[in-house]
This record gives structure tokens, C-alpha cells and sequence, in this order.
């Protein structure tokens, strides 16, 4: 299945989705695409004013134009998934989800798809790290259960 | 250019702290799958750039050698892309902060997926102000 | 090379950083990145103790930590941030002060839209390498010897002559041709004095024309207008030190400059709508029948509120002033109501962009306007307003000012 994550950059996510046969829909293919295009040289990441525009789709106008050009970014991701695992609180995430109003539209969107979501908040220690593993693991095997 | 046929890819290999390799082992190795792979050696393992099945082929391969302590993160830009690299622009890319912060949990991960449990997943409720407001007066006493 | 460290949120996303870099090159600085790592990310997010819960402009504050504390090389500084974006301001202007009370590196900030306008952010870079190139010139407080100051605006060319810190000659009008005009008026700033264009120790000027009658005068300091605009208020209004905003309504559009210590630090103008300009005050004069010079004294009079204005449209706008003198309200009131209605639409268009900080030092012709300068004053709250003698010849003054720290010309 394909599971949007959030982070969506995150590696111990993708990692363990990849681990279980699924797809992480991760973001650093978005930003690939971006990259790799050679038609576009807008240095870093290739976005240019078309982004925040098409970000309209997912915020009004008034919204800064740093979330809405991130919004053209994830919208594609959220709208593919077939399932989702949410952290939250993750620490330190800068670029992409350097933005905090950016990220609760992206979680909020990927919550009212009505796909299977997990949610788990980010692991400070060995425990809770064992702990959201494990929960991780469950809820991929169960995707697969439903699956077949 | 035409679009790609084969679209390239570029991976991110991470050594865990309790990995049973080295770094100058793992990319030993992974030159020693002769595939068409661009491979370079980081501070944190490798990072591996080819068409997208080739790369994956490496990775399933790679994970064989120590499946709960090597871990793999794609990565947007190709390697040592000018518009990121830390050398011409100074500050790290973004992401990297983020990967440095999630390594400090993968020894952990390493555990978790050494030993592996099913878990319940339940949802936290949240107390009813009855239940609240009994608690509270308890704790007045 | 100049070196100018960006601290930002959401440049990449909106598709401007390609600009900021663009209009960096431009005038020969380049932009840089300060170095932090994930401990002195965190260490100086405490420290600095501003709880934002975006990451991205938690990696700002400690981008500006490491300039402060001296683990990043720059020349000056770059801060900007969405526009529309609350925790975005804050920080920027917090990071800003925090910049300015601790280090001696110039400052510019912005807002940004997808649709950045490039002269903004050219005329933000040139202000930057200015300074940085500048900066012993910049921090001269008094003039010194015989100089004099052209400022070639895109309206009016002002010439000032000054001599050991005082004011001897002015020049004004309109420009039609900039070289022309130049040398009108720096015969009306000659007149009444002794003096030739030979003897002057140095020549300053700014303003759209700078180029052009710099070249031709062979002048000593060819310089932008915000820096020279900037110095040429504070120094004008007594306010060397310190904070202040510089206002300017001009006749088409509109300045708003903030500073510190007479170095400007952000800016903003708009240009597209009359009835945010001295052009709405001067058909308001007219239609009351009234000089120009006399509506600001005439408005002191009135009362905003009694004259009923719906529109700020030029059109409107005054159609509006019309019927309620028909109506048979007072010329005071209605000239009252045109001052207060340009103030609000300076406001709504302006004003709002940018931290306007006290004193604002409000010049230009408009400034003559005393209802005006009230308007501007019980809009913003109260806030302290100053108009200082000369207020209309501001580039032009500062041009003479820092020309005269470069000395004799041969």
C-alpha cells in the first residue's frame, strides 16, 4: 500500500514502511521531480511563483505564500495515500516542514481522508521508541491483513 | 532533454550505531555488487545514486548484511549537487539537522526490530470531567 | 565581496530565493548561509527564549545567534519571511533588533509574496552593499566645508547647498529633463550666495536620475536613495540615535523607510492609487477653492467625522467631498476628512507592511500639509510626529552630508 507519513522526510518512518512491503510516499520524491527538471532553473529546489499558485488549491489566498508553496508540494502525497502514520511533535524539521501552519493543514488533510491512520507521538526515549516500533510494525501487518 | 526513461534515484544508506559494519565495509560492499550505482562514502554511510530498480536491488542486498541496523532514507537532490552542498553555500541542508536528530533514536529502532512485539494499538481517551472532577477531589484530601 | 547572510523562512517555497540571489549579484555581494549545527540550533533557541513553534524559524533565531555570537562571517544581513505570516514578523523584527543592539552589521528586512517585486528587493541589496561600502561616510552627523546635494526624483529635482552644517541655498521643481533641471536648480540654490559651482568641496547626488547627473557633473558620491534619504531625515530631524520611521506622501506614491542609528533597515512603496497621495489633497484644495498651502490649516479646524467620506477613490472619493459640502458641511470639515482619508489609505497600503517605530519623521511636500501630517498622527494612535524644517529636500541634504566626509575634490 501506499503510506503517506509525517514527517514526511522522516527516515525512521520510510524506513520502517519499506522494511514492512509498502510504499513510504516520502517527500523527497516530490522534490526530485523539482530537482531533476531541467527546464526549470530557479535555484534551489526549482519551485517558482507556480507553486504557491497551485498551492490555492489547498489554502486561500490570504495564507502565506511559504505555506501554499509547500502545499504543492505535499497535496499530490496526501492524496495518494492509502493509509497514514502521523508523529507529531516531531523536533527539527526544517525546509519542507520548517513550518508549522503548513504541517497541521497536512496532517488535518491527511486525517479527514477516512484511510487508516496511526497516530504516535514523536519517542524521547528507549521505551517509547520500542514502543512506537512495534505500534508501527502492528498497524502495517494489519493494512496487509485488510489487504488480502 | 527528453524525459528520462529510467528516472535516477539517490539513497541514503545509515549505519546505526550498533551496526556490525563499517562504513569502509559498506561501501566495500556495495562496490562489490557491480552494479551501475554512483556510491560515496558520508559520515553517516553511504549514498548511492542510479536508475530507480537498481538502487533498490542494492538496498534489499545491502539490508541483508545486517537487516536491524542498516537503515535507508531516499534524498531529493543527487549528490553533491551545487544548489545544497554545504561547501559552496555554507549551513547544512535542511534536511540533514533531521537526520542527525533522528539518529540519535536508531540504536533503539535497532532494539525494537531485534525484538519484535505486537502491541495494541489504542486510542488515548480523554477523561470525562466526572471522572475529573472525582480525581481532583480525591487529591484535595 | 560583500557577504550577505540570509536568515529566512519560506524563501524556497514561494519561489523567490532564485531572486534574492539574483538581486544580491547584482550589486556585487553574495548571498551566505550561517553555519549551526542541531546542539547550537537548540542552545541558541533557548537562550534567545522566543517560543515559536514553527521549526523553520527556530533555525532563523539561531542563524542569527551564530552572526551575533561571531561563529558566522558576514558583512550584513538579510531577514525575511512571509508575507502575511504572524509568527514570521515577529521574529523578523525581534531578530532584527537583536542584530542591531548587538552587532555593527547593517540590516535589511522583507516580506515576501510569490510575487516579489524585484524592485524591492534591488533596491534592499544596493542598500545593503551601500552601507557596507559606506559605512564611515554613513556615520557622519554633521556636514562639513561647501557641498552641495542633487536629488533627481521622478517628479521633482531638489538641490540643497550647504556650508559648515547649515543650509544656504535650495533648488526645486519639476523634473522634465533631469540634466536640465539639475542646472536650474542648482542656479536657484547659487543665487543669493557668493558661491560658483566651482568652489564647492563636493557634490552628492541620488534619486532616479542619479546616474545620469552624476556622470555629467562628475559628482563625488553617486548613492542610492534609501541610505541618502534615510540620513538626510534623521539628520534633518534631530534624531541621530536611535529609532525612527521616515514617511514620505509624495504626490504619486508613497515611502515609508524605518532606521536605526540614520541606517535604514527596511522599507516599503506603492505607487498605483491616487487617493493614497498629495494628488487627492491637491484636487480637494481646488474643488474648495483654496491654495494648496492653505487646506492643512483649514482641515486643523474641521472634524473628520462630520464630513462623510465612503470612498478613498480619487473619483469618488472627492464626488463624495462634493456632496457633503452640498449637503452644506464645512470646508474645514471636508478638507479635514480628504487629510484623514489620505492617512487611512496610506495606512491601509503602507503603513501595514512594515514596523513603524517612534518618531515617524514625515517629509516631502505633503509634509507642508499640517492637517496632513495630523491625519497620519491620530491614525497611527497618537503616535509622534515630526516635521522637520526642509522636510521636502531630504535626498538632497543627505547628499550633500556624506559628500562632505569624502573632503575637498580636486
Amino acid at each position: 500500500m501506499k503510506i503517506a507519513i509525517f514527517p514526511p522526510n522522516s527516515l525512521i518512518l520510510a524506513d520502517l514502511v519499506e522494511r514492512r512491503g509498502h510504499e513510504a510516499l516520502v517527500l523527497q520524491k516530490e522534490i526530485r521531480k523539482k530537482v531533476t527538471d531541467a527546464e526549470i532553473d530557479s535555484p534551489p529546489l526549482n519551485i517558482t511563483e507556480e507553486e504557491p499558485i497551485k498551492g490555492l488549491k489547498y489554502a486561500a489566498i490570504e495564507v502565506p505564500s511559504g505555506v501554499r508553496g509547500r502545499m504543492a508540494i505535499f497535496g499530490p502525497l496526501i492524496e495518494e495515500a492509502e493509509a497514514a502514520i502521523i508523529m507529531e511533535d516531531a523536533p527539527f524539521g526544517f525546509g519542507c516542514i520548517g513550518c508549522a501552519r503548513t504541517n497541521e493543514l497536512c496532517m488535518f488533510n491527511l486525517r479527514k481522508r477516512n484511510i487508516p491512520v496511526l497516530e504516535l507521538t514523536y519517542p524521547t526515549t528507549r521505551e517509547e521508541t520500542m514502543d512506537v516500533v512495534n505500534k508501527i510494525n502492528t498497524f502495517l501487518d494489519s493494512l496487509e491483513d485488510k489487504n488480502g | 532533454m527528453s524525459p528520462q526513461k529510467n528516472p535516477k534515484t539517490t539513497r541514503m544508506i545509515i549505519l546505526g550505531p550498533s551496526a556490525n559494519i563499517s562504513q569502509t565495509e559498506l561501501v566495500r560492499k556495495l562496490h562489490m555488487m557491480e552494479l551501475p550505482l554512483t556510491i560515496k562514502s558520508t559520515c553517516y554511510g553511504a549514498v548511492i545514486h542510479g536508475e530507480e530498480e537498481v538502487v533498490k536491488q542494492a538496498i534489499e542486498h545491502i539490508r541483508e548484511v545486517d537487516p536491524c541496523n542498516i537503515f535507508t532514507k531516499d534524498r531529493g537532490f543527487p549528490p553533491g549537487d551545487p544548489r545544497r552542498c554545504r561547501a559552496k553555500r555554507g549551513g547544512a541542508r535542511e534536511g540533514f539537522h533531521q537526520l542527525e536528530k533522528e539518529f540519535e533514536l536508531l540504536d533503539f529502532v535497532s532494539k525494537a526490530l531485534e525484538n519484535p512485539q505486537r502491541v495494541e494499538i489504542k486510542k488515548t481517551k480523554k477523561v470525562s470531567p466526572d471522572l475529573f472532577k472525582e480525581i481532583a477531589q480525591e487529591c484535595e484530601k | 565581496m560583500v557577504k550577505i547572510a540570509q536568515i529566512s523562512c519560506g524563501t524556497e517555497y514561494s519561489g523567490v530565493q532564485k531572486e534574492i540571489e539574483r538581486a544580491a549579484a547584482t550589486f556585487g555581494a553574495e548571498i551566505v548561509i550561517p553555519e549551526t549545527d542541531l546542539d547550537y540550533i537548540d542552545e541558541a533557541y533557548q537562550k534567545f527564549g522566543f517560543t515559536a513553534a514553527s521549526s523553520g524559524i527556530r533555525l532563523m533565531v539561531a542563524r542569527a545567534m551564530s552572526i551575533v555570537e561571531g561563529k558566522s562571517e558576514a558583512d550584513a544581513v538579510f531577514i525575511a519571511t512571509c508575507f502575511r505570516c504572524a509568527e514570521g514578523a515577529l521574529l523578523r523584527n525581534e531578530l532584527r533588533r537583536f542584530i542591531q543592539q548587538n552587532t555593527h552589521l547593517p540590516v535589511v528586512t522583507y516580506s515576501f509574496t510569490e510575487r516579489t517585486k524585484a524592485d524591492e528587493l534591488f533596491i534592499r541589496m544596493e542598500a545593503l552593499s551601500t552601507i557596507v561600502a559606506r559605512k564611515s561616510l554613513l556615520a557622519r552627523e554633521k556636514q562639513e566645508g561647501l557641498t552641495l546635494g542633487i536629488d533627481s526624483g521622478s517628479t521633482t529635482t531638489k538641490v540643497v547647498l550647504m556650508e559648515n552644517n547649515k543650509i544656504i541655498g535650495t533648488g526645486w521643481l519639476p523634473t522634465t529633463d533631469v540634466i536640465e533641471n539639475a542646472n536650474v536648480g542648482i542656479k536657484s540654490a547659487m543665487e543669493n550666495t557668493e558661491y560658483r559651482l566651482e568652489d564647492v568641496d563636493g557634490i552628492g547626488v541620488t534619486g532616479y536620475g542619479r546616474l545620469t547627473i552624476g556622470k555629467y557633473l562628475k559628482a563625488d558620491l553617486i548613492q542610492e536613495e534609501l541610505s541618502v534619504n534615510s540620513k538626510g531625515a534623521v539628520y534633518l530631524a534631530d534624531h541621530q540615535k536611535g529609532e525612527a520611521t521616515v514617511l514620505d506622501i509624495g504626490g504619486m506614491d508613497n515611502k515609508v523607510i524605518t532606521v536605526n542609528d540614520g541606517i535604514p533597515d527596511n522599507f516599503t512603496m506603492g505607487g498605483i492609487c491616487a487617493g493614497a497621495s498629495g494628488r487627492f489633497l491637491e484636487i480637494t484644495a481646488r474643488r474648495l477653492g483654496v491654495d494648496i498651502s492653505e487646506l492643512g490649516p483649514l482641515a486643523l479646524k474641521g472634524n473628520y467625522k462630520n464630513a462623510l467620506l465612503n470612498s478613498y477613490c480619487i473619483v469618488f472619493g472627492i464626488q463624495d467631498l462634493v456632496t457633503s459640502l452640498a449637503a452644506g458641511g464645512s470646508k474645514e470639515d471636508v478638507a479635514a476628512a480628504a487629510c484623514f482619508s489620505v492617512a487611512e489609505q496610506v495606512y491601509e497600503q503602507q503603513l501595514q507592511e512594515i514596523d513603524v517605530r517612534e518618531p515617524l519623521i514625515q517629509v516631502g511636500g505633503t509634509s507642508l500639509i499640517n492637517g496632513l501630517v495630523d491625519a497620519v498622527s491620530t491614525v497611527l494612535g497618537g503616535i509622534n510626529v515630526i516635521v522637520p524644517e526642509h522636510s521636502q529636500y531630504i535626498g538632497a541634504v543627505g547628499g550633500a552630508l556624506i559628500v562632505s566626509g569624502l573632503g575637498s575634490r580636486e
